[in-house]
């Protein structure tokens, strides 16, 4: 209904980086993130952003639609940049007035560490953009099952968030019927607790809670009623298989890391 | 206080991203066979040209099949929705205007489907009281609109004010919810499927309930898939199919129109359909609109000449 781009809403497309088994494009995420993080100067920077446009093409998501995705994040770079900037002093000073002192260091931090985060939420939303998130819950549950052995509820907790993903639409239009009956009855939702925002703001939640017992009772009914027994002996309709896709997306990274600490040691050696 | 609708449309684009396609129209950039309005060939119109107007202290009805705008209709009478096209006048004034529709709001009573899941205060007298509240009446007049809201919905105050509504059984609930929006006296009641999900006699109870307050003075809009419930208490009835008023009259007019109903997915009701069929085979049954009594009795009469004709035969031999 809205056209709001939601973080890392998945874009539907069929590229060799759609086809890629969820658990290897999870954890490959989390590496890229980890080689984000390993690149100390500019260059090795320069390295990660090139690899990751590289992935995005590979992923064929337009790279306006991966911007869009992530403009709601994009104040915590500006935040961070912001710290940075205040908070990180030395070289030249720039500009100072009472306590707040701009100088050359704070500056080229700031930039480095706004494009450090930016890369992140870049490779983070690379994942979400290209895996349905019942994919991604999945591989969440696969890659959780060896910790059952000690204990873990790794199939309870892939079922927890599959449902809760499942329900935030249908929460989203229940709220809105909801606040629209309020409002008839002459409700107005102010945030200012002392007009009676929260006895307004109480008119909302409690019919969104006793709706949200009512769709778990009636949801439990039915996987009852389906004979779901838990984790322990269930088939799956579509079982996950690592192919020579996931192998190329493993060296690409691999490639990635390589390139970084090659541009870590090159840097190193030049100053 | 009759609400006027005048070509009012509505669609669920948002209107930001009509406004961004408009200005990248403007730069020649877009749809730019972009007409008059209405020809946008993305928007997707849940309503279209919609004009009608809700008369003082009639029953209109609103039918139509499942996603034909019927919903979104009726949230435009006390402004909860603002038409993308067109205007919605209450008492002649444009509800587009913020401070009318917060005035409307007090005199137009909205009971949306499933009211009960709206209830949310500790106690029934608590939620019956929140709409007087929010219109700032003093605690005597709460009190005797509480009062009053729940005697009209045939409810005890003495035996259910302190209780907790979830304690209540379905029935009740929908009640208090009913409750709640009267005791904010409105002059006109919105009803979206009043009865769906109600037993037989609590259905029949609610109907009975929702005519007693039609007779009481109350202009009542009410969406309903019963076609039997709309030909007998509406004064008027209104088919959408499509977003797009197809239909509106007296139930004798719009039921006698079976096949256009069928064609978009609605029926008439049980005894008119009948009736319309036998009339197809050579029955002389001359109403415009039957129920069942009224249909037995014209059977009767009709078949009754026969019937003592083949009596008399059988006696004769």
């Amino acid at each position: 209904m809205s056209e709001v781009a939601v973080f890392g809403q998945y874009w539907a497309g069929d590229s060799p980086v759609h086809r890629m088994d969820p658990r290897v494009k999870m954890l490959l995420s989390l590496a890229v993130m980890v080689v984000v993080f390993c690149a100390q100067g500019w260059l090795g920077l320069g390295a990660c952003a090139a690899f990751i446009v590289g992935f995005f093409l590979a992923a064929q998501i337009p790279i306006s639609q991966a911007l869009r995705s992530i403009a709601p994040l994009l104040f915590l770079v500006v935040l961070t940049a912001l710290l940075n900037v205040l908070f990180v002093q030395g070289g030249e000073v720039y500009f100072q007035w009472w306590i707040i002192c701009v100088s050359e260091e704070g500056v080229t931090r700031a930039a480095f560490v706004a494009c450090r985060l930016f890369l992140l939420l870049m490779s983070a939303s690379l994942l979400t953009l290209t895996t349905a998130t019942l994919d991604i819950t999945e591989a969440f549950e696969r890659l959780l099952a060896p910790f059952a052995r000690i204990g873990l509820p790794a199939h309870e907790l892939g079922m927890m968030m599959g449902i809760a993903l499942r329900f935030l639409p249908q929460f989203t239009s229940e709220l809105r019927t909801v606040y629209r009956a309020q409002v008839s009855r002459g409700a107005t939702f102010t945030a200012n607790p002392f007009k009676g925002g929260v006895r307004s703001l109480l008119a909302l939640m409690i019919p969104l809670f006793t709706s949200a017992f009512r769709h778990a009772e009636t949801l439990s009914s039915a996987m009852d009623a389906r004979c779901y027994h838990g984790g322990v002996g269930r088939t799956r309709l579509r079982e996950l298989s690592l192919g020579r896709l996931d192998a190329a997306g493993v060296a690409a990274v691999a490639l990635m890391l390589a390139a970084v600490l090659a541009c870590n040691v090159l840097a190193a050696g030049i100053l | 206080m009759p609400i006027e609708f005048d070509q009012v449309g509505y669609t669920y684009i948002d209107p930001k991203s009509r406004k961004r396609k408009a200005r990248r129209v403007e730069r020649g950039q877009g749809a730019s066979e972009r007409g008059k309005w209405g020809t946008d060939p993305d928007a997707i119109w849940a309503l279209r040209e919609i004009s009608f107007t809700v008369e003082d202290g009639e029953f209109l009805g609103v039918c139509g099949h499942t996603g034909s705008g019927k919903s979104t209709l009726i949230q435009h009478m006390n402004g909860l929705v603002h038409p993308a096209e067109g205007r919605v006048l209450f008492d002649g004034k444009d509800m587009a205007d913020k401070a009318v529709a917060a005035r409307v709001r007090t005199s137009c009573g909205m009971v949306f489907q499933y009211p009960e899941h709206q209830l949310f205060a500790e106690t029934v007298y608590e939620d019956v009281a929140f709409g007087p509240r929010n219109m700032g009446l003093s605690a005597d007049d709460v009190d005797a609109r509480v009062r009053e809201g729940l005697s009209s919905v045939g409810l005890d105050f003495e035996e259910l004010h302190e209780k907790s509504p979830f304690e209540l059984s379905g029935g009740q609930q929908r009640r208090v919810a009913f409750a709640g929006v009267l005791a904010m006296r409105p002059k006109v009641l919105v009803l979206d499927e009043p009865v769906a999900g109600l037993d037989p006699k609590a259905r029949r109870e609610f109907l009975a309930l929702i005519k007693g307050l039609h007779e009481t003075g109350l202009t009542v809009v009410m969406v309903s898939h019963s076609m039997e419930d709309l030909a007998e208490l509406c004064d008027r009835v209104l088919v959408l199919s499509e977003g797009r008023r197809l239909l509106l009259g007296t139930p004798d007019e719009v039921f006698a129109n079976a096949e256009l109903l069928k064609s978009v997915g609605l029926a008439v009701p049980a005894p008119q359909a009948l009736a319309l069929r036998l009339r197809e085979r050579g029955f002389s049954l001359n109403r415009g609109l039957y129920d069942v009594e009224g249909l037995a009795a014209d059977l009767a009469d009709e078949l009754a000449p026969c019937l003592a004709a083949r009596f008399e035969e059988a006696g004769k031999r």
